[in-house]
């Protein structure tokens, strides 16, 4: 019974860490449509971002912001360089940004080598019955929730999220009506990008910062997305919980591959089910 | 319609024959004389074009993005292998063991992934991730994947070694191909498949695909089930990369996981795109280019930075090369050529000949059969709180035309789609010459002599006005010569003779509206839904397709979905109001006019709408 509570609770928290790591992914393509295969280097560039950072002597908590700064503002000019020529050109957006991926990805090789020290968890640990279970990635349920809030917050009660749904309602009634819809698709871009960068900051200490780690969140990642469909955050939220929950109550009896395996399997028949995603037919709209 | 053709364009248009033969000729003619060390990398090289002509296949024809082609083409590398190991000694020659087989593992993994793909009518986008992260899945699976089977130890990151190398003779004492042998081999084997590729994509099949990637609801709507086409379009390329797969490892003598890697999978687009999607041949001379240049450059130098530059290429080919060599090649040339669509601005107007038309339904009624009633029983359809289809029994039969009018949001559109099938209702029935076909697909209500065309104009712009015809007559007959037939038929019919080659994108808005008629004819449909046909038509245009109307109505049952009331009161039928979803009114246009209530439910008086 402790075993058993133990494994819910360990496979909700890597179900929290993928929804932390899927967000930023999941908000650019709600808000833009587009999808951004490079998702995964800039968590690993969030990673390394908070890395050096705390190297250089400043402390995690403020290693985070440093690396959500780092992130968004390469992801505005990712955006601006690249991004905004291919409005409209779905396949070739996917192909610009996969380059960028590969490009970044040898560029940390180049940079940092293959092999970086991680940082230390915080040893603080409790029990469940006669198991001991890290607090830290326990944690990561709240950081989910509160991120989760948070973008809902972003785009509902500020000026910048109701420009941002307008520009991907109606975009030419959006224009019509005065919003700058390429500035708004930056600062998304950024928006996305900088929440990539705080998932690679704040799982620091569980995923060791690599420069391949960013192959190992996209698929789980990408996946969760595509089941989520146009609804993207709460269906992304309902993705990464039910299929992450899943997943890992998979990878914790058997291997990672196979809880990968069976996330893969999973997506093909629930897009069986659900073509576009399961939140295809739901009213609400964020 | 080869008529009218001068030789700079018959040239043009046998290219993708002409200069792969001649390049074949000079590269089987040089294979001889080439350093061996040249020859040995050169065959890798015109076997990543191979590997790039199978993504060309799926996303240049197809309009699909694959990321998974590396994926078939490892599966076919490691399978093939572990057949021309265990087997090979028994025969000699290995690549009757490893070719075949990695075809038919190319094909079949393929074929499942197709199959959930394109069967489940997912998304572009989804089709694009589920392939990456099919490979990335591969790519990690096969790092820890050990077994062995008969001679043949695979052996997780270690790979899988001792493959044979390419063997055409039989016997005991045949022996490995030397370099500039193996070269000229890869280079019959690659010439062979393009051209068996070709020939099938320049006909009716390559047709239907270039159809699908261009609007995959028309081909639909022409009858033909796109998820079969798309599947069988992805298994052949799926084999392709098997084969080449294949050839690699014959080549390598040695296979790893990395042939899964993103680093692999990442190239193939790259050659697309240099060579030029769409074109077949494109794959191979953006493989050679590529090759030769860091042969030429010395691979050593940038090996360190080779991901990190073609990442940073394959953005700058994204942006600024879209078409490639080829592409820009091609658009050069015309330059030089007549303009394709010289003939648009000779066009007479449509004139429609009574004669014609009958005989024309005469020779579809001996096709087809005799007309079929449509007839809805409750049809009810639903999106969340708006109901746009509610309860509605509605018959039509031939003999006079029907046309369902109403104002705007009563309807009318949606209850076309749930007739055709584009809207499966929520409940109630759809009977097409008393079949229940609610619920079949629309690709199978057309095949039962359903005809529709819908309120766009819905044409294959990049195909000619012929082959748009021939498009949709082909899907009926399925025999080339007989929809050659009916596609000249129409095309007289619509004064459009002299004009065949021209492409269906010059046309103006009202004459891809008579297209778009013309090919819903060509189906020989037995039951026609025209949705807002006279909508951008001049007068006389609207005077002729009333004309047009009216002749089909008596050997077929038509319905016309309508805005322009005038129009509808020149078919001189039986018209059907609609009203917030449901029936409302139904009789001749006179009496419907003098009715009070239809009258307030398009001027919007109160006193009436309340009532009902």
């Amino acid at each position: 019974m402790d075993y058993f509570a133990t494994v819910l609770i360990s496979s909700l928290s890597s179900a929290s860490i993928l929804l932390i790591a899927t967000l930023g992914l999941a908000v650019v393509f709600g808000l833009m449509g587009v999808i951004n295969l490079a998702h995964g280097e800039f968590i690993m560039m969030g990673a390394y971002s908070a890395l050096t950072a705390t190297q250089l002597g400043i402390p995690f908590i403020l290693a985070i912001p440093v690396a959500v700064l780092v992130t968004m503002v390469f992801g505005a000019l990712v955006e601006i360089i690249i991004i905004r020529r291919l409005y409209g050109r779905l396949f070739d957006t996917m192909l610009a940004t996969w380059g960028l991926s590969l490009a970044l990805y040898q560029g940390a090789v180049l940079i940092f080598g293959s092999v970086s020290p991680g940082i230390g968890m915080p040893q603080i640990n409790f029990n469940v019955g006669d198991y001991t279970l890290a607090a830290y990635p326990i944690f990561m349920i709240l950081v989910a929730a509160v991120m989760l809030a948070g973008i809902y917050a972003l785009l509902t009660r500020t000026v910048y999220g109701m420009k941002a749904r307008a520009a991907i309602q109606v975009p030419d009634m959006a224009r019509a009506i005065g919003i700058d819809s390429a500035r708004t698709n930056t600062l998304t871009f950024a928006i996305g990008c900088g929440l990539a960068g705080f998932a690679g900051a704040i799982l620091l200490p569980i995923v060791p910062a690599t420069p391949s780690m960013g192959f190992a969140f996209v698929i789980k990642a990408f996946l969760t997305v595509v089941i989520a469909g146009p609804v993207t955050l709460a269906g992304s939220a309902l993705a990464a919980i039910g299929v992450g929950t899943g997943a890992s109550v998979v990878a914790s009896f058997m291997t990672s591959v196979a809880g990968d395996l069976f996330f893969f399997i999973l997506t093909v028949v629930l897009l069986r089910l659900y073509p576009l995603g399961v939140s295809a037919k739901w009213r609400i709209k964020l | 319609m080869e008529h009218n053709l001068t030789t700079a364009e018959k040239i043009h248009g046998s290219i993708g024959i002409s200069a792969p033969t001649i390049a074949v000729i000079i590269a089987l003619g040089i294979s001889g004389m080439l350093d061996p060390y040249l020859a040995y990398v050169a065959s890798l090289w015109v076997i990543y074009g191979l590997l790039g002509m199978s993504l060309d296949l799926v996303w240049g024809r197809g309009g699909v993005l694959s990321l998974g082609q590396t994926a078939f083409y490892g599966l076919g590398g490691y399978f093939g292998s572990v057949v021309a190991i265990n087997f090979s000694e028994l025969t000699g020659n290995s690549l009757i063991w490893a070719l075949p087989t990695g075809a038919a593992c190319g094909a079949l993994s393929a074929a499942v992934i197709g199959y959930l793909i394109f069967y489940a009518r997912t998304g572009p986008l989804q089709t694009t991730i589920l392939t990456y992260t099919f490979t990335i899945l591969l790519w990690t699976l096969s790092q820890s994947f050990k077994i062995t089977i008969g001679e043949a130890k695979i052996g997780g990151d270690n790979g899988m070694a001792n493959i044979p190398g390419m063997i055409l003779d039989f016997g005991e004492d045949a022996t490995t191909l030397e370099p500039n042998a193996m070269f000229a081999t890869v280079v019959v084997i690659s010439a062979v498949i393009y051209f068996a590729v070709r020939l099938l994509m320049s006909g009716p099949f390559g047709r239907v695909v270039d159809c699908i990637r261009i609007d995959g609801e028309k081909t639909e709507l022409l009858g033909y089930d796109i998820r079969k086409y798309q599947l069988q379009n992805f298994m052949i390329a799926g084999a392709i990369a098997g084969i080449a797969g294949a050839l690699f490892a014959a080549w390598s003598n040695y296979l790893n996981p990395s042939i899964f890697s993103v680093q692999e999978a990442l190239m193939v687009p790259i050659y697309v795109l240099v060579g030029g999607a769409g074109t077949l041949s494109g794959a191979f001379i953006g493989s050679v280019l590529i090759g030769g240049l860091s042969f030429w450059l010395g691979g050593g130098a940038i090996s360190g930075q080779t991901t990190l530059i073609l990442g940073l290429v394959l953005i700058v080919l994204v942006i600024f090369l879209k078409n490639g060599i080829l592409g820009a090649l091609n658009s050069l040339w015309l330059r030089f050529l007549p303009d394709r669509n010289r003939a648009v601005h000779s066009i007479k107007p449509v004139t429609i000949d009574a004669s014609v038309v009958e005989n024309i339904l005469a020779d579809a009624e001996v096709a087809a059969g005799p007309p079929k009633s449509l007839e809805t029983k409750n049809a009810t359809k639903a999106f969340g709180g708006v109901i746009p289809v509610n309860d509605v029994s509605l018959k039509f039969e031939p003999g006079i035309p029907h046309s369902v009018i109403g104002p705007n949001g009563a309807g009318k559109s949606s209850f076309l789609k749930v007739c055709v099938g584009m809207y499966p209702p929520d409940s109630g029935d759809v009977l097409l010459g008393g079949e229940n076909v609610s619920h079949s697909p629309i690709f199978q209500c057309v095949a039962k002599g359903l005809g529709v065309k819908n309120q766009k104009p819905q044409v294959f712009g990049e195909l000619s006005i012929f082959e748009n015809l021939w498009t949709a007559a082909f899907s009926m007959t399925r025999d080339k010569n007989k929809a050659n037939q009916i596609a000249d038929q129409i095309l007289t019919m619509l004064g459009m003779h002299e004009q065949g080659n021209v492409e269906a994108s010059a046309l103006s808005h009202g004459q891809q509206q008579w297209l778009d008629i013309g090919m819903v004819l060509c189906l020989t449909p037995r039951t026609i839904l025209f949705d807002e046909p006279a909508a951008g038509m001049t007068n006389e245009e609207t005077r002729e397709l009333s004309h047009l109307v009216r002749i089909l109505a008596k050997k077929t049952t038509v319905l016309v979905v309508e805005h322009d009331m005038e129009f509808v009161r020149t078919l001189d039928g039986m018209v059907t109001v609609l009203h917030q979803g449901a029936f409302f009114a139904k009789g001749d246009i006179v009496k419907l006019r003098a009715d009070d209530r239809v009258l307030d439910i398009y001027l919007g008086r109160r006193a009436h709408v309340q009532s009902i």
